[in-house]
């Protein structure tokens, strides 16, 4: 049986990458969570305000030009 | 005695409301007929492939329409504002699963019927002769099949994307009951005795009695508002 | 307690280098495979932890819908996740392990199928969590699919099992070791202590997380 020491790399390098790729997604998040509460922090209805927000974007970027 | 005849009103209910408006009857019989077609067209009609395929397409064939079917288990409660009706009714909320999976049951076992009566007629098979011992293994096939659809198709009412998400989260927890089923088809189908396929119709039965108990022990939680 | 989940990392980060040496460099190289077994130190670990993932699935699923603790949830939440991760590096290995034993990438071997179906079951829950906006549904919903799931998971490994031996020995497939060296056991060990320390360290990451996320949108 030849040895195939390349799948045993591939191997061990995909789960590192899938438990890497893991590990940065929580970090991701926790970083945007951050910077979410502290920009809505004192407003309590922060969904609503983001949707009024993006509307309001879009309409001004339209009636610009 | 009280239980029962609660789980018996809800059955009432639905077969009542079926008998007037024929509305899943009629297109579950429709759809069907279409199945017998797309199968007829995507196999051509080389009868040696259908026939040695005929157990599989049997139970795809019995799914495809008990998800069309199922997933409307909870609709007409849905759409005319009667989930409060169900919420308040007396007692323990699982009598109302019960009678939701009995007229499931009822449902998917007439589609089948007709299914088979299809099945028989337009690829010319003698099926009449193997109907008593396919008798069992469709049974406990299907009581699996609609204890858990009943409880998932009330899971999935209040969701948005429920056409989507219904077959989704049903079909992989369903593939023991449907390799089960699929196998058992098969071996009655060459006219070996239920004996021999005796494991598999244990495995069915433990399903759908895991199935049936987790339903009436948590169905309370899924009502719920 | 951020120190706790820091100190949790480091303890994984190092039982996990510590399992890559004994994988690679100190196991001996098995006799019929060759080196090729050696991915059975992340592949066996991997599905074993998975399969504690969802045992805590399934008890958190009932305390929550027992007592109605908001924390069962996010526990059971963060376990069907870091679970889900865990079971797709195990069918991803499985798939590498197959192609150089069994001469493809995938063939339907009654444990490879089965690791699979839990993959696609759990999935379904964690799709069912993101699709239902409120929160306290939500959380009832995912408990009753948890409980459905878990046990589940006996069913689809017997039909599964059967399934694929009725027609054929499955010990000429099957890839498991077959005399266990004592260095074998040692490295595997190592290997599911160092995966173990992974799975609290991101249970515990992704419960915080959950935590605060409801914090920022209460």
């Amino acid at each position: 049986m030849p040895d195939n020491w390349s799948f045993v790399f591939a191997a061990y390098a995909l789960a590192a990458l899938v438990l890497g790729a893991y590990w940065r997604r929580l970090g991701r998040r926790e970083r945007e969570l951050t910077s979410k509460g502290a920009s809505t922090a004192p407003s309590e209805t922060s969904p609503r305000k983001d949707c009024a927000g993006k509307a309001g974007a879009r309409t001004g970027g339209a009636s610009r030009p | 005695m009280i239980y029962a005849r609660r789980a018996w009103i809800v059955l009432w209910k639905d077969l009542l409301s079926e008998r007037r408006s024929k509305e899943t009857l009629n297109a579950l019989f429709f759809f069907s007929l279409l199945l017998l077609f797309l199968f007829q067209f995507t196999l051509g009609a080389d009868r040696e492939r259908l026939v040695a395929a005929l157990p599989g397409l049997l139970w795809l064939g019995f799914i495809l329409s008990g998800l069309v079917g199922l997933g409307r288990a909870f609709l007409a409660e849905r759409e005319n504002d009667c989930w409060e009706g169900l919420l308040l009714a007396p007692g323990d909320k699982s009598a109302i699963y019960l009678g939701k999976v009995a007229g499931n049951l009822l449902l998917m076992l007439l589609v089948e019927a007709i299914l088979l009566v299809l099945f028989a007629v337009f690829f010319n098979l003698d099926l009449a002769a193997h109907l008593l011992p396919l008798a069992p293994v469709i049974g406990l096939g299907t009581i699996g099949f609609a204890a858990v659809g009943t409880l998932f198709g009330a899971m999935t009412a209040h969701v948005r994307a429920r056409e989507l998400l219904f077959p989704v989260l049903l079909l992989p927890v369903q593939v023991p009951v449907l390799l089960g089923a699929v196998k058992a088809t098969e071996a009655v189908l060459l006219g070996e005795p239920l004996a021999a396929v005796g494991h598999w119709l244990g495995l069915l039965a433990a399903a759908d009695v895991i199935y049936l108990t987790v339903g009436v022990l948590t169905f309370d939680a899924v009502l719920e508002a | 307690m951020s120190g706790l989940q820091r100190g949790l990392g480091w303890l994984a980060v190092a039982s996990l280098t510590a399992g890559i040496v004994m994988a690679l460099g100190v196991a001996p190289r098995e006799a019929t495979q060759g080196n090729v077994q050696r991915i059975m130190y992340v592949h066996v670990p991997a599905i074993l932890i998975a399969y504690l993932a969802f045992a805590v699935v399934l008890v958190a699923s009932v305390i929550y819908l027992w007592r109605r603790a908001a924390g069962a949830d996010r526990l059971a939440h963060a376990s069907a996740e870091v679970g889900v991760v865990f079971t797709g590096i195990n069918i991803a290995t499985g798939s590498i392990w197959g192609k150089p034993t069994w001469g493809t990438w995938w063939t339907w071997d009654a444990r490879l199928t089965s690791a699979s179906i839990m993959f696609v079951i759990y999935l379904g829950y964690l799709l069912l969590r993101a699709m239902i906006e409120d929160r306290e549904r939500g959380a009832r919903f995912a408990a009753v699919l948890g409980i459905v799931a878990a046990l589940d998971i006996p069913l689809v490994h017997f039909s599964v099992y059967w399934w694929r031996t009725l027609h054929q020995p499955s010990t000429l497939l099957r890839p498991g070791p077959a005399p266990m060296d004592p260095t074998f056991v040692v490295a595997l060990t190592i290997n599911l202590v160092a995966f173990a320390l992974l799975y609290a360290y991101f249970l515990a990451r992704r419960v915080r997380l959950l935590e605060r996320e409801e914090q920022v949108l209460a």
